[in-house]
């Protein structure tokens, strides 16, 4: 399994105790993130919904590229990769 | 000691005080919304957040400093159908138009209920969900989250949420459930079975219950804050009628004159219940510009209570946002983030904080 860096957003980091950045293991941003919620159940409400969907608003910062929830199952990610986690924004 | 655990758009404002003058603040889980809160028999204190993005939770304390987030938290049952107008209401829509085939899922904890040794949540898209085990777990309460009238029941301006639970102190199988807007449930048999109880409540434009109170010692006596008036009933809601006599009336939006607003209290000691009016559904500001709680001790008259209470005040107060400690003390939030109180059963009033984001709800103990 390929071994990635996600750092999470600030609203996040309650639920982590504190923690800014996680590693986790997948080859996908979407194996990553089901990595990231077996570790932390707790985060794992917020990555997924009842239908184990990824959360519709959520995108990950990949090499300087946008991932969006619905692409997410499908976007690789190499070994020593970061990835940011962060809101899907509307506006200023 | 009373303590405030306040619940606002951006945080949790806890508030100290050993004299209800001087006020200790702290401020807790800075960028979630804390919608909810409810403390259990062992102390240990419950708050319901929620983020537009990341989604609902709970997270608990048991010394009001240290919070750690719930592993579980109340879920629909996946591929559960979603109601398509309350998904259009919270912007759970993916702007293609295709509500049809959304699924069921929980966007807010609106009220969480301690009872019986159980904690019980009511939840948007309209849901009822209880823990048995501190939080480890919930289960939901299936016969009223698969009512047999669901797929008729319509939501409220702010989607179609369960926000109001009471329960009886006597009778662990009886309960009473709001939703809005599509009525007031009542439970006799442990929440297997749910009917509906509006007898007597103007309903020509839909069942909107904001908010019920009681004292759960005298379960069967309730006062309700509806859409379209203020209402009591002396037999567990089989039937109502109006009590508004010296409450301010305005006009609905479809020209029906009624007092409308969101939170009724009561004091359980004194028997006494309070509410904030706003003038009508369509200006939902105090009337007249005056910040006013209404209180009634005898559940038939109201008088005005505005002593230390702003004039020139164009901000409400939401359903869950006033509080009683049942020691005497009254507690309420404005939508522009004022906490007010009163240590004299609402006779006299302080402003105890200004400037907290918009708040969602007030819950108040003394110990």
């Amino acid at each position: 399994m390929t071994a990635v860096l996600v750092q999470l957003p600030p609203v996040l980091r309650a639920v982590t105790g504190g923690a800014r950045v996680l590693e986790a293991q997948g080859g996908t941003v979407g194996e990553v993130l089901e990595h990231l919620a077996a570790q932390c159940p707790a985060l794992a409400l917020h990555l997924f919904d009842e239908n184990h969907t990824i959360r519709r608003n959520i995108i990950c910062i990949h090499n300087e590229g946008i991932v969006r929830a619905k692409d997410m199952n499908a976007h690789t990610v190499a070994a020593g990769d970061e990835l940011l986690l962060a809101n899907a924004l509307a506006g200023g | 000691m009373v303590t405030l655990i306040v619940g606002t758009k951006k945080g949790a404002a806890i508030l100290k005080s050993d004299d209800a003058r001087n006020w200790s603040h702290e401020f807790a889980l800075r960028g979630w919304g804390v919608t909810a809160s409810a403390r259990d028999e062992g102390g240990r204190t419950y708050l319901a957040v929620s983020n537009d993005v990341f989604g609902p939770a709970i997270f608990v304390s048991d010394d009001l400093k240290e919070w750690k987030q719930l592993e579980s938290a109340p879920r629909f049952n996946p591929g559960d159908k979603g109601n398509e107008t309350h998904i259009r209401i919270v912007g759970w829509a993916d702007f293609t138009g295709r509500y049809k085939d959304s699924p069921r899922l929980v966007d807010q904890i609106w009220t969480l209920h301690a009872a019986h040794g159980a904690i019980y949540a009511g939840v948007s898209e309209a849901g009822l969900f209880v823990t048995r085990d501190r939080g480890q777990s919930w289960e939901p309460i299936s016969g009223f989250n698969d009512h047999p009238n669901r797929a008729n029941w319509e939501p409220g301006a702010g989607g179609l949420c369960a926000h109001t639970i009471l329960t009886d102190a006597k009778n662990p199988n009886r309960m009473w459930v709001g939703v809005s807007s599509s009525g007031f449930f009542r439970t006799d048999d442990g929440g297997k079975t749910w009917a509906e109880k509006s007898v007597g409540v103007n309903t020509d434009t839909g069942t909107c219950v904001h908010h019920v109170t009681h004292d759960p010692a005298n379960a069967d006596v309730l006062f309700r804050q509806d859409h379209r008036g203020v209402y009591r009933s002396d037999d567990a809601g089989d039937h109502w009628r109006t009590i508004e006599s010296g409450l301010p009336c305005g006009e609905l939006s479809d020209g029906h004159r009624c007092s409308f607003g969101f939170p009724i209290v009561m004091d359980r000691p004194s028997g006494d219940i309070f509410i904030a009016p706003l003038d009508s559904d369509n200006f939902r500001l105090p009337p007249d510009g005056q910040l006013a709680v209404y209180k009634s001790s005898d559940g038939e008259q109201w008088r005005a209570r505005t002593n230390g209470l702003p004039g020139n005040c164009y901000s409400g107060v939401l359903r869950g946002a006033m509080a009683a400690d049942q020691h005497g003390g009254i507690y309420f939030g404005t939508s522009s983030g004022a906490i007010y109180g009163s240590a004299d059963l609402g006779e006299s009033w302080s402003e105890i904080a200004a400037s907290l984001p918009r708040i969602m709800s007030v819950e108040a103990y003394a110990t």
